[in-house]
């Protein structure tokens, strides 16, 4: 038979059923009518030649059945039958409907939510690419400190010896996004822009909606074409979409003209932060400081390449890490005089590699991305204790049903029948739950979204293919496991004795299914609970931590310069000049200048040189902090050891440095660090004195072994480097979040033309790094508490419902003489005994699965018998409260009637 | 009626494919047909002719169509497509083999 017509006729028995049955009964009448007529012409009267030919022929209905069982259409005859049959049970009970759609709506929309970030931070390639499968991130390794360093921050003359040597590679770009300050006077507004080199648009299959994209020629050193390309957003927002091509706009330093808008939906490579607009890279970087494109130091942009379709990514990545080593070198000769003792590319094992594209699936993956996997695996996890309530309740529900199914199957209804008909409801309660989920996704998404992403995302859930698909994956798997399971239970045992027992099953059984599934709620609870108690006191331990300096009123203020190139000379009179403003606001109580900023960026000039101490380098990194004479009072740095600064460390004067605790010990331990020596920069500056040592500061890191700082009076600084920046630190009585405001305002009149201020309370330079353990602590909390409601809702369902079916039983005692204490004791037991076993086998779970957990804690181990403590007290006091309900209702059971009825 | 056979199992389609090779015809004068042909020793089970044929139409290995009787009536049309006419073919082949073999095992010794 061919597929095609078989499909055809089954098509047709469906769609037209009607006709089809009447055409059948047609030729059963033409038949009988013909045998009629064959058996009267034989001689019979017609009455009989009738009865005959019907007698012959044999049952109609019978025989029908067999025809249409023969076109094949039964099956979908008896899907419409149980899904009617079905949908008319829910709505008879509405309580129990809505308990069970409410449950997989939680869960599926928990799910729904995460998948909806890990997608985007693993696996989703960024919208329109060409060939996902073939364009990277390019990685550098190399050995430093005795350590692998993992690096994919280019400098733009890397790029170049990249682009000149590798030949796996049709595409080869470069790419940095930008907060730049975007649009004149009042109306400026700092925006994410990409700088891209000009191939940047060929990865994506995206023609430009309006103009065009800029060429090689507008993307060359020294300084590009000041040209921009606008996102498809940004061109809608803020030029209602008309045609702005030739139009003005001012981007960061230097005046843009428009030549094109991107199409709808492009944002580049990063769409959790879309660019605005694009500009060539170059016009960034040569209006900016000619460091940006001369310098190898300068690492500020990233390389993106798309293999050629006939290149393996082993060989890509031969490829890069020869070109990577050819560059080192290349590098080192260019800094020879300056470090003569730079290390050869072979030393370093200098190699490179084409990674994924996206950052959390490359090499060096942030500790966000690491903790969304793992919440994304308790939201299984949530699912699958929603999924475990779910079942007890419909377990409770196919036992009540005992007595219908006996009855049924005793009737001859099939068992596979059955079957079907239990997993065709257990469908449709999956379904619906899969409808509240996506609700609870949309609503809770955003939330989600927000915490993991840093970003306001106004993407929709519902109209995303992907989460769709993934809902409906996920409704399919909770429809079979929550629906075998109860199908199964229903359908054993025999026929006769569930007719016999009668609506009471005579003797309560336990069953072993609803015993384990309640069980495995409990273990799991405690499980989320304790990783929720883990991110908890992490979270604690890292708000807690002292940084070194105070962050809650300390705000940091930039100057930034455009639209002019002031000198060194106008750079510093600025910087002194915003200072100076600064302490004359209300509620400031001092200012000073700062070349480090924590967490944001860290000045650095090579390793210091000692008298006395060899191989320094091999001792850390080493970052260098500047500041006025009230540098220390402003942040809040303690001098453990000598002084800091005073109005006499001048330019002229002695020079002098401070050192933090750490960097003193590890280079002169067991000695006074006071009066050594040190050097920095070349050999021909001055040595400078210790004068002080700094409490520790945490700058870079978060984590890790303690970081090495030194800070040098700004006067003398500048004598070594040159200009200082207009940037600052200012202390405030109270919260900076309330004053900087009032700082920007003041400090604006400072600055002239285009140029503008930025201040920015401290705490929100720090608080990123402190947010993977917030992720962690808010949805282990959240999701834990899930787990915790829904375990506890199945525990009263259980208790309640034996309860129910115990009445008799307990009837039975009290008529015996049992007291009211003993009938709630026995009841209560039976809960916390759940508990306590719950606790136990959670514990061990936990304890097992601690050890993934730890590298994401914070000085936390995560073994804490503290919070395993309060776990469990925490779910005992649960399960009691879940189970008191019922035990209260099994004392008012009155003996007369429960041993009356039936 | 004591020289009536039942019909084996499976053979019931052999013999309606071949009671159609001859031309269309309507389900109850194939069922005619056979019991004609086989000189009234085959009875055609009336409940499994008409299963049988919309099987056999589902399959592809004949054709329905509505059409007039001689007593000028409606009656469905039955007719071997080319598909069936294979089938026929390779089903005859078989049943000759069978029965020969069949034959030859009962005439042993």
């Amino acid at each position: 038979m061919t597929i095609l017509s078989d499909l055809r006729f089954r098509l047709r028995a469906i769609l037209q059923r009607d006709a089809m049955e009447r055409e059948l009964d047609d030729e059963l009448r033409f038949h009988i009518e013909r045998e009629t007529e064959k058996y009267v012409r034989a001689g019979m009267v017609p009455e009989a030649a009738l009865r005959k030919a019907r007698i012959e022929f044999g049952g109609v209905t019978r025989f029908k059945e067999e025809t249409r069982d023969a076109r094949g259409i039964t099956v979908l005859d008896t899907i419409v039958q149980d899904l009617r049959y079905g949908l008319r049970g829910l709505r008879s009970k509405p309580a129990f409907t809505a308990a069970i759609v409410i449950t997989l709506g939680l869960g599926i929309g928990a799910n729904a939510a995460m998948f909806g970030i890990v997608d985007r931070l693993m696996f989703r390639a960024p919208a329109r690419l060409a060939a996902p499968d073939r364009v990277h991130r390019v990685y550098m390794r190399y050995l430093w400190d005795g350590k692998e360093q993992i690096d994919n921050g280019f400098s733009y003359l890397r790029y170049l010896d990249f682009v000149r040597s590798t030949t796996a590679f049709d595409r080869a770009e470069a790419v940095s996004s930008r907060m730049l300050a975007v649009g004149t006077a009042d109306e400026a507004r700092e925006m994410n822009v990409g700088t891209v080199s000009a191939g940047f648009f060929q990865l994506f299959d995206a023609p430009p909606a309006l103009g065009r994209y800029f060429t090689t020629e507008e993307d060359t050193p020294p300084s590009g074409t000041p040209v921009v390309v606008l996102s498809h957003a940004y061109w809608q927002l803020h030029y209602g979409g008309r045609n702005v091509l030739g139009t003005s706009l001012r981007v960061g330093d230097a005046v843009y003209t428009i030549i094109g808008v991107a199409p709808e939906g492009f944002v580049g490579i990063d769409d959790v932060n879309p660019s605005a607009m694009f500009i060539p890279i170059t016009s960034f970087a040569g209006l900016r400081n000619h460091q940006y494109l001369q310098n190898y130091g300068w690492t500020w942009m990233d390389m993106i390449v798309r293999r050629r379709p006939d290149v393996s990514i082993a060989a890509a990545n031969t490829d890069l890490s020869l070109a990577f080593a050819r560059s080192w070198e290349l590098e080192r000769e260019r800094n020879s005089a300056e470090s003569p003792n730079y290390p050869g590319a072979s030393k370093v094992h200098a190699r490179a590699e084409a990674a994924p594209l996206l950052l959390a699936r490359g090499p060096d993956a942030d500790q966000n991305s690491h903790v969304a996997t793992w919440v994304m695996g308790v939201a299984v996890i949530v699912l699958l204790i929603a999924c475990a309530n779910v079942t007890n309740l419909l377990l409770a529900h196919a036992v009540k049903r005992r007595r219908e199914i006996a009855l049924r199957l005793a009737l001859g209804v099939t068992r596979r029948r059955l079957l079907q008909q239990f997993l065709t409801e257990s469908m449709l309660l999956a379904l619906l739950g899969g409808v509240a989920g996506l609700a609870v996704a949309q609503w809770g998404g955003r939330m989600v979204r927000r915490i993991f992403l840093s970003t306001e995302d106004t993407s929709a859930v519902v109209t995303d293919g992907r989460t769709l698909f993934f809902v409906a994956l996920t409704t399919a798997v909770v429809a079979l496991l929550t629906g075998l399971a109860p199908a199964l239970h229903a359908l054993r045992g025999d026929v006769a004795d569930a007719l016999k027992a009668g609506s009471r099953d005579g003797s309560y059984r336990r069953s072993r299914i609803r015993t384990a599934l309640l069980l495995f709620q409990g273990a799991f609870s405690v499980v989320l609970l304790v990783g929720a108690g883990l991110f908890v006191r992490s979270l604690s331990h890292v708000r807690g931590m002292r940084l070194g300096y105070d962050v809650a009123p300390v705000a940091y203020v930039e100057g930034v310069t455009r639209g002019v190139k002031p000198s060194e000379a106008e750079m510093n009179a600025l910087a002194e000049r915003l200072v100076a403003a600064a302490t004359t606001i209300p509620g400031v109580q001092s200012a000073s200048l700062t070349i480090s900023v924590p967490f944001w960026s860290t000045e650095g000039r090579g390793v210091p040189f000692v008298p006395g101490v060899d191989s320094v380098r091999k001792l850390g990194r080493f970052g260098l902090q500047a500041g006025s004479t009230s540098y220390f009072e402003t942040v809040g740095t303690r001098i453990i050891q000598g002084r800091g600064f005073t109005d006499n460390d001048r330019a002229g004067s002695e020079r002098i440095v401070v050192v933090s605790e750490a960097m003193a010990k590890a280079l002169w331990p067991g000695k006074n660090p006071l009066g050594q020596t040190m050097r920095v920069g070349s050999d021909t500056n001055p040595f400078m004195t210790v004068v002080g040592v700094a409490e520790d500061m945490r700058g870079r890191e978060i984590t890790g072994g303690a970081e090495f700082w030194y800070y040098l009076p700004m006067q003398q600084y500048v004598t070594l480097f040159g200009a200082r920046y207009p940037n600052l630190f200012v202390r405030v009585n109270g919260r900076a979040e309330d004053h900087v405001e009032t700082i920007r305002k003041a400090l604006q009149r400072e600055m002239s033309g285009d140029s503008y201020v930025k201040a920015v309370p401290l705490g929100t330079l720090v608080a990123p790094r402190q947010r993977s353990w917030e992720f962690g602590a808010k949805m282990f909390v959240a999701f834990g508490g899930l787990a915790l409601v829904l375990a506890a809702i199945g525990l009263y369902s259980v208790v309640a419902y034996g309860v129910a079916q115990r009445t008799h039983e307990i009837g039975i005692r009290i008529a015996l003489g049992a007291g009211l204490g003993d009938v709630m004791r026995m009841i209560v037991l039976q809960g916390v005994a759940f508990a306590v076993a719950g606790i136990a086998i959670g514990s061990v779970i936990a304890l097992w699965a601690g050890r993934w957990v730890e590298p994401l804690l914070f000085s936390q181990k995560a073994f804490d018998p503290v919070i395993y403590a309060g776990v469990g007290s925490v779910l005992l006091v649960v399960a009691l409260a879940a189970t008191i309900q019922p035990a209260l209702r099994a004392t008012r059971v009155d003996p007369n009637e429960a041993l009356r009825s039936d | 009626m004591t020289d009536r056979l039942d019909l084996p199992q499976g053979t019931l389609d052999l013999l309606i494919l071949k009671a159609l090779s001859l031309g269309s015809q309507h389900g109850w004068a194939i069922s005619e047909r056979i019991h004609q042909v086989s000189q009234a020793t085959l009875q055609v089970p009336q409940g499994s002719l008409y299963p049988a044929l919309h099987r056999l139409e589902r399959q592809g290995w004949i054709s329905a169509e509505w059409g007039t009787s001689d007593n000028n009536r409606r009656a469905k049309y039955y007719a071997l497509t080319r598909t069936g006419r294979k089938q026929l073919d390779a089903e005859t082949d078989a049943w000759d083999r069978l029965t020969a073999a069949v034959a030859l095992v009962l005439k042993m010794a």
